[in-house]
């Protein structure tokens, strides 16, 4: 049995077993919630290798397209959040490219800053989609 | 017996001691129907009626109790020392709030501070369950708890904060202040979640701070006026609950949280109770206010922030193992939910 197998076998119990087995309202609730928590957890182990690999791919795709759009004209701190991509490409990596365009605002103008987040945003949705599909 | 049942009834009895103890007149005094009840992220709320003897007749007053174990999602944000003083200088305005009796800071007495306070006439339906929401919807068929709704926010907005001593919660300066300090108040609270950094997130605060609204007027804002935190008796409002979140500021905070699609589900209705033209017309005449929607979308934005702030809070306090309360753990999945709202808020 995989992990994420084992997890909503866990849950199953705690929903159809051990919560109708108990009285009182507020341990009621909890295990009923608990039950829930590993259902998504379940999902989202099951789910993590696949997204893992189609992270790893869009911010490669991002950074090459932010290398391109600012042709070796970049902010200094800019520059240097979309070099980060390379040995952080996930959250903390785009993290770091969104607060140093915000950082740049000024010097960028705005239609290089939005032009710039617009595509950054491409990449933010395409995750939190996926995040989506399991803990919605 | 259980060991939380133990832990209860010994609860109960220093209650009962410490209610005996304000009350030096009583004698033979009870606690009837003592109810912890499942609802809120912040302290533990305890329902109960005090029976006693007083010159020779009996006596009976429902009593809430809440107490702050120091494990609230709002951490130090949420203050019952400051619920106290709000619910005392409301006790003199027109607005239906609990009568509040006692505050104690004082650990030796409970384990953690409380307060106490009256138990006001009503019931309060959860709007997010299928009960509360036909409760809701039958109510609007009615139409009579719409318009109290309303009218509780026009007096909330337009009583006199000034005479009613509620200064000590800040006056914002005219201009962008007020927007200023929920997006510090915020920011705070997500720092101490310690959860990793979110890019969205990161946007979406760069976002609002870049176009903070100037606001002039300022008044009470409650800053989570829906049903859930509203007591209803008689199909009228009889209490409004849930002080936590108060700030003096720009009511159009509240009426975006009114307008929130966050407070509804499955129905037009704001709050799953009110039509939005009549809450418009209702508000507008009662309070002379008009309904700002660019800036109700720039709040809506922020209630975004805020909702983050409060999942990253909840999740970060359990995996901190801070509390136990597994709703915490499960609100670990409420953070991409609210994300996932806050970048359609942003236009992506």
């Amino acid at each position: 049995m995989s992990p994420d197998e084992l997890l909503r076998r866990i849950a199953q119990t705690l929903k159809q077993e051990i919560g109708p087995a108990v009285l009182e309202a507020y341990p009621k609730t909890q295990a009923f919630m608990a039950s829930v928590v590993l259902e998504k957890l379940a999902r989202q182990i099951e789910l993590a290798p696949a997204h893992a690999v189609a992270e790893r791919s869009e911010v490669a795709a991002l950074e090459s397209d932010l290398n391109a759009f600012f042709a070796n004209d970049a902010p200094a701190g800019v520059a240097a959040a979309i070099a980060g991509l390379a040995s952080a490409p996930n959250s903390v990596g785009l993290d770091a490219v969104v607060a140093a365009l915000y950082a740049a605002r000024n010097e960028l103008g705005t239609e290089r800053f939005e032009q710039a987040l617009g595509r950054v945003r491409q990449t933010l949705r395409a995750g939190v989609d996926r995040q989506m599909v399991y803990a919605a | 017996m259980s060991q939380q049942t133990n832990v209860n009834d010994a609860l109960i009895a220093r209650i009962t001691a410490y209610i005996s103890s304000k009350l030096p007149q009583a004698t033979g005094l009870r606690l009837d129907g003592v109810e912890r009840i499942a609802v809120g992220w912040s302290h533990e709320t305890w329902l109960f009626d005090a029976v006693w003897e007083e010159a020779g007749a009996v006596r009976r007053q429902g009593m809430c109790l809440r107490r702050d174990p120091g494990n609230a999602l709002l951490r130090h944000l949420s203050d019952l020392g400051e619920q106290y003083r709000v619910l005392q200088a409301l006790e003199n305005t027109p607005l239906a709030a609990p009568k509040v009796y006692w505050f104690e800071r004082d650990t030796a007495i409970l384990d953690a501070p409380f307060l106490v306070m009256e138990k006001v006439p009503g019931s309060c339906p959860n709007p997010w369950g299928r009960e509360g929401r036909a409760f809701y919807q039958a109510a609007a068929d009615r139409g009579v708890l719409p318009q109290s709704f309303t009218h509780t926010l026009a007096t909330l907005h337009t009583l006199d904060w000034r005479a009613a001593g509620l200064e000590f919660l800040g006056v914002p300066a005219a201009g962008t202040e007020f927007a200023r300090r929920e997006i510090a108040k915020w920011r705070e609270l997500i720092a101490l979640s310690e959860h990793p950094p979110e890019p969205i997130l990161t946007d979406l605060i760069g976002w609002l701070e870049a176009n903070a609204p100037s606001s002039s007027r300022v008044t009470l804002v409650h800053g989570a006026y829906r049903t859930g935190n509203l007591l209803i008796h008689d199909d009228r409002i009889s209490a409004v609950l849930d002080w936590e979140l108060q700030v003096l500021g720009d009511p159009m905070y509240d009426v975006a949280y009114v307008l929130s699609d966050l407070n509804r589900e499955g129905t037009p209705l704001l709050s799953n109770l009110v039509d939005r033209d009549a809450f418009y017309r209702d508000y507008e005449a009662a309070t002379g206010f008009t309904i700002d929607d660019e800036i109700c979308r720039y709040y809506n934005a922020l209630y975004a922030m805020r909702s983050v702030a409060f999942w990253m809070s909840a999740s970060g306090l359990y995996a901190a193992g801070r509390s136990q309360d597994i709703r915490l753990a499960r609100t670990r999945w409420s953070v991409p939910v609210v994300l996932d709202r806050a970048a359609r808020e942003l236009g992506y």
